[in-house]
């Protein structure tokens, strides 16, 4: 929102206060500047001149020479407005005038000597209107400063809209100067206002306002005048202006004074022509309907929608915009003003639904005071008068008011304020502010009972909370001294998942050379069919900007498949990971299952896909056994979920008996899609599962202190069996002296021994309490290969 | 006879050492006089044949040569072993440290790197770290926090709206109420998280992004205490002092509320392009918190007060490693990330 100072001057002296400054103070105080324009400041010496004589230009169609008269000279001077006539008083930029920052010099138009120019109003910057040249009262002075005509000169300041959502009060000028004598001291001026006692026995206008809900009506006040002879067509210079530094076009004179009322008080107006409307009826629509509004667009409106009507026929979407078949127009001279109170949550739909969010919506959705209406109506009449001297109100004040706001009153004391804000301030400042700020207050010892004014407690002020800021604030909270409080120290407890989750990330990047990306929560539509990714559906968004990826992610590999997709084009190698959360939904209208779960994928052209899947088997093994110490299993996952799953290659990864996720090379078609030169391998692992798991003691084992033996069998079995195979065996070997084996190495050779490999075991034999003799050795040797004969596993002699 | 023997033989030792080029020549020479036939072991074994009266002297003296030739062969040895390395140092591969290796580190994401960073800060001043839901309820998102259903601070947060009802949480505060309940007052806890807003992405827009917020809650906790706090941490985040200002903001869970304004710390306030000339940068929402938020908590607002605040991870990250493009932090692209390294 635009403020005028020159608007704030009407309401506040500012006299000897740097005006900079207190803008600054504003920001602090009460809300935030988003920035200052200074008008008029590349204005200089323009002045009132008149037109003596307009006479054609010679091989110009459109120039006039004109002869001006600046009071003291006579000048000729080309002008190129077709709106030029003898004796009309003009804004005249004379040689060496300033105007939008450029110094005017003497010029040769068409072959002719111009001395100066006439100025459009966009010219003087204060209007985009550059449709012809300004023409002046007449009883305008020649030679005259421009800016003793037309106030040129302002400084304006935009407020952050943001910051006033919860300040109705502050949605016009006369608020804004509220808060500007609170932070600097001065006294607010009363409103010049029409008595509208005067009117009181003329004929009531015939409003009726439908109440379906008495708690919570619709409209709260309607408040209406019926104004005539309403001769002046347009506002004077100063209306003009102020509406367009703030932001708004100047049309005629009566929608220029709702506007500027709007703007002077937050209360939005609407003047509907007397002739089309004489009586007001503020109903509901029954059924949907269309309604075509003063912007001349035709808008779907729904069943229950506020309109004002007369009779029966709607003529004004309340709050939100008048109809364009009611709107008054240059012709009317009989006005029938609304002064309304609208339920903000009423308001606020309506113009969202039809995406119309007005001036006036914006205020009203703020919750605006309804004493408003009556306060605006008189100061309406007031300024109008002055505009036009000639009006006459035809009726008296109409006011239905349905409802009123409680009145709210505060009981607070000095020590609590001081507590608060954590500063002593003394009983003077404290009902200084509160007095500047309109609150009445009673002081009894330390205890203030304050009662809050109407403009305050629509919803706004309602508690102690509220009262402090309203101190603190205009002290400045720049003058309040940070100091610590005793709090309570205490340890603080730690949280085993994300403990986990951090060791997670830490590991994997520093060991295991992974990167970690972050990726959106949802699919990626294109990409899923581009990769021919199938994802099983979930919960979806119902509002995204890009329709198609409304997809919440079930899983995380679908995600991590992206991120490859997109490195595998720059780089031959490409490893990620992302602990982030997937959800689970059952399409039951219940809530979604949330999980942390770690992504990964990792994906070379130069790996096999088995050295990868190693890899990752290596990634997962080292999370689980540094942070909670258990041994994880590994089974072949028998029918694949996802269809980027490889169908053989894809294995369990089991804790305590738990699938905690799995690991699965990347199903031949996806990795096409990817990158068909490439090796790819996923994997997931449940965090949350995972981390609120135990971690295992580390119980310290012995070195044996006697000498040990190894002995390596070389073990011919079928080309698929599993290492878990001969584990298994050796285990039901039960050999007592076994202190230990491992893995040597695997070989194959199709060639010399068709569908078999050879795999050769490392066993170490040894006693904690003796050197182990040649036979024991041999008896611990000849039990575990009897056991592995019986599991057809023969010794490559 | 036999002394002068003796003494030609050290002569002829001497000389032959001072030819010797390898180990295997002086093995050859250890065998020729100290082998088991060697020249000087022959002497001592034939002493017997020695006239007697010469016995003892030729004995000792043949012995004195065998040291001696032991000691000679134990120098020469030595010699060749250091003239052995000195080659082999003189012949060893030249190193090219230039080259380049291959890179053995991933990285973490930007974001992880700062909000560990500032979860330690936290812990340490005796925070509790919390986690919160990305998909929530509205309940939590907003009522629970003061915006009732068609409140107008709604407009100021885009919501991803899904099918059943809930929302993608569109700040942390939405774990401010099942923190409270859970914990009771007095209360110290960050929340960090992904948030979402349904809008647009450019450079300094994201759909996606990270926000930390922190409550602390206790007794007789003032605007005072609020500011105290609040410079203590940020001089913790920027590792230098820093000025801050508060101006009213409203945001509302809290009330007061507050903008907070810190003086930009890579500049000193002088004007740069994080701050963009302007010397202040607004950096945090926070304020008291709302005593609606403490009552729906089930903390009486009467007994404890609090404040909260909210830092932009995101933003943080950026500001962090001059990242201009907010787009870059969801982009997965390793190009862009590998660049940070994991610390």
């Amino acid at each position: 929102m635009y403020i005028s100072i020159n608007w704030i001057k009407d309401f506040v002296d500012l006299d000897g206060i740097d005006v900079e400054k207190l803008i600054y103070k504003f920001t602090m105080s009460t809300a935030e500047v988003e920035g200052i324009t200074k008008y008029g400041q590349d204005i200089n010496n323009v002045i009132v001149a008149q037109i003596l004589s307009v006479d054609e230009v010679e091989n110009s169609k459109k120039l006039h020479k004109l002869m001006v008269d600046t009071g003291k000279e006579k000048l000729q001077v080309i002008c190129g407005a077709p709106n030029v006539k003898v004796g009309a008083k003009v804004a005249f930029a004379q040689v060496g005038s300033i105007v939008g920052g450029q110094q005017i010099g003497q010029a040769t138009l068409a072959g002719q000597i111009s001395n100066g120019m006439c100025l459009s109003e966009k010219e003087l910057g204060i209007s985009e209107d550059h449709s012809g040249i300004i023409i002046l009262d007449d009883d305008a002075k020649l030679g005259e400063d421009i800016k003793n005509i037309i106030p040129v000169d302002d400084i304006i300041y935009e407020v952050d809209n943001k910051s006033l959502t919860n300040r109705p009060d502050l949605w016009g000028h006369y608020g804004i100067a509220r808060e500007i004598a609170a932070i600097t001291g001065r006294k607010l001026k009363p409103l010049d206002v029409e008595n509208l006692e005067l009117y009181k026995d003329l004929e009531q206008l015939s409003v009726g306002v439908e109440v379906e809900d008495d708690e919570n009506p619709l409209c709260l006040r309607y408040s209406a005048l019926r104004v005539e002879n309403v001769t002046k067509k347009v506002a004077s210079w100063k209306m003009k202006v102020r509406l367009f530094y703030c932001g708004m076009r100047s049309i005629n004179l009566l929608a220029d004074m709702t506007n500027y009322i709007m703007l002077e008080l937050g209360q939005p107006m609407h003047a509907f022509d007397q002739e089309i409307v004489g009586s007001i009826n503020v109903k509901t629509l029954k059924e949907d309907a269309e309604f075509t509004t003063l912007d001349k667009q035709t808008r779907k409106l729904d069943k229950g929608t506020l309109m004002i009507c007369k009779e029966d026929e709607p003529v004004a979407i309340a709050g939100v915009m008048g109809g364009y078949d009611s709107e008054i127009t240059e012709n009317t001279t009989k006005l029938l003003l609304e002064s309304a109170n609208f339920d903000a949550v009423a308001i606020r739909k309506t113009a969202s639904k039809i995406d119309l969010r007005t001036d006036a919506a914006a205020r009203y959705e703020k919750t605006l005071d309804p004493e408003l209406t009556e306060l605006a109506i008189a100061r309406f009449i007031k300024v109008l008068k002055d505009e036009d001297k000639d009006i006459k109100v035809t009726s008296a004040f109409t006011d239905v008011y349905v409802k009123r706001y409680p009145h709210i009153t505060i009981h607070i004391d000095k020590d609590y304020i001081d507590r608060s804000i954590g500063k002593v301030l003394t009983m003077d400042e404290v009902t200084t502010t509160l007095k500047n700020l309109e609150y009445d207050i009673a002081v009894d010892g330390k205890n203030i009972t304050i009662e809050v004014p109407t403009f305050r407690a629509t919803k706004d002020v309602s508690q102690k909370a509220d009262i402090i800021e309203e101190i603190a604030r205009i002290h400045g909270y720049d003058n309040i001294e940070p100091k610590t409080n005793l709090w309570k120290v205490a340890p603080v407890q730690k949280d085993p998942v994300r403990e986990l989750e951090y060791a997670t990330k830490e590991l994997l990047a520093s060991k295991y050379c992974m990167n970690e990306v972050h990726s959106y929560v949802w699919y990626n539509t294109e990409l899923n069919t581009e990769l021919g990714i199938k994802v099983k559906d979930n919960l979806k968004i119902v509002n995204g900007i890009v329709r198609l990826d409304n997809t919440l992610r079930r899983e995380m590999a679908p995600t991590m498949l992206y991120a490859v997709n997109k490195n595998l084009k720059y780089m031959p190698e490409c490893r990620v990971f992302e602990v982030g959360r997937t959800f689970e939904y059952n399409f039951d209208g219940k809530n979604a299952k949330e999980n942390k779960v770690l992504g990964l994928a990792v994906s070379s052209t130069k790996q096999t896909e088995k050295e990868l899947v190693y890899d990752v088997k290596s990634m997962i093994d080292s999370i689980i056994k540094i942070n909670k110490n258990v041994d994880v299993k590994y089974t072949n996952i028998e029918t694949v979920e996802n269809n980027w799953m490889h169908p053989v290659n894809s294995f369990a990864v089991i804790v305590n008996d738990e699938t905690l996720g799995y690991i699965s090379v990347v199903h031949p078609k996806v990795r096409d899609a990817i990158n068909p030169k490439a090796a790819i391998v996923v994997a997931e692992l449940d965090i949350d599962t995972l981390g609120e798991m135990p971690k295992h003691d580390i119980m310290y084992k012995e070195i044996s202190k006697y000498q040990t033996v190894n002995f390596d069998l070389s073990l011919i079995v079928d080309k698929d069996t599993k290492y878990a195979e001969i584990e298994e065996i050796v285990k039901k070997a039960d050999m007592e002296y076994l202190m230990e084996y491992s893995l040597v190495d695997i070989y194959q050779d199709e060639e010399k021994l068709a569908g078999k490999k050879t795999v050769t075991v490392r066993f170490t034999i040894g006693s904690y309490t003796d050197t182990l003799t040649k036979e024991q050795i041999d008896a611990q040797r000849e039990k575990v290969l009897t056991t592995l004969k019986d599991g057809g596993m023969y010794i490559n002699e | 006879m036999m002394e002068e023997k003796i003494s030609l033989l050290r002569e002829e030792v001497v000389a032959k050492m001072n030819d010797v080029k390898t180990a295997s020549d002086v093995e050859n020479i250890r065998v020729e006089y100290l082998g088991k036939k060697g020249l000087v072991i022959e002497i001592l074994k034939n002493l017997k044949n020695v006239e007697a009266d010469k016995r003892k002297e030729v004995g000792e003296k043949a012995n004195v040569l065998r040291v001696e030739i032991e000691k000679m062969i134990e120098t020469k040895k030595e010699e060749l072993k250091e003239l052995e390395y000195e080659n082999s140092i003189k012949n060893s591969e030249k190193i090219d440290i230039t080259i380049p290796v291959e890179d053995k580190v991933g990285s973490l994401h930007p974001i992880t790197i700062v909000q560990r960073e500032l979860e330690e800060i936290f812990t340490g001043m005796g925070f509790t770290v919390e986690d919160g839901n990305e998909v929530e309820t509205e309940y939590n998102n907003f009522e629970a926090v003061n915006v009732p259903k068609y409140h107008p601070a709604r407009d100021m947060q885009d919501t991803f709206w899904l099918e059943n009802g809930e929302l993608l949480k569109t700040q942390t505060s939405a774990a401010q109420n099942k923190i409270m309940l859970k914990y009771g007052a007095p209360l110290k806890a960050i929340f960090p998280g992904r948030c979402f807003r349904n809008e647009a992405l450019d450079a300094s827009h994201e759909n996606t992004f990270f926000q930390m917020e922190g409550m602390m809650i206790d007794k007789d906790v003032s605007i005072s205490n609020l500011i105290y706090f609040m410079k203590t941490l940020l001089s913790e985040i920027f590792k230098k002092d820093v000025e801050v200002r508060l101006r009213p903001g409203y945001f509302p869970f809290v009330e007061p509320g507050f903008e907070l304004d810190i003086k930009c710390p890579y500049c000193d306030g002088k004007g740069c392009k994080v701050c963009k000339g302007g010397s202040w940068i607004e950096l945090c929402p926070c304020g008291m918190i709302h005593p609606n938020v403490l009552k729906m908590g089930g903390i009486d607002p009467e007994e404890y007060s609090g404040f909260a605040f909210g830092l932009g991870l995101s933003r943080l990250a950026m500001m962090k490693y001059n990242i201009n493009d907010l787009r870059a932090l969801n982009s997965c692209d390793v190009r862009v990330l590998k660049q940070m390294n994991i610390k």
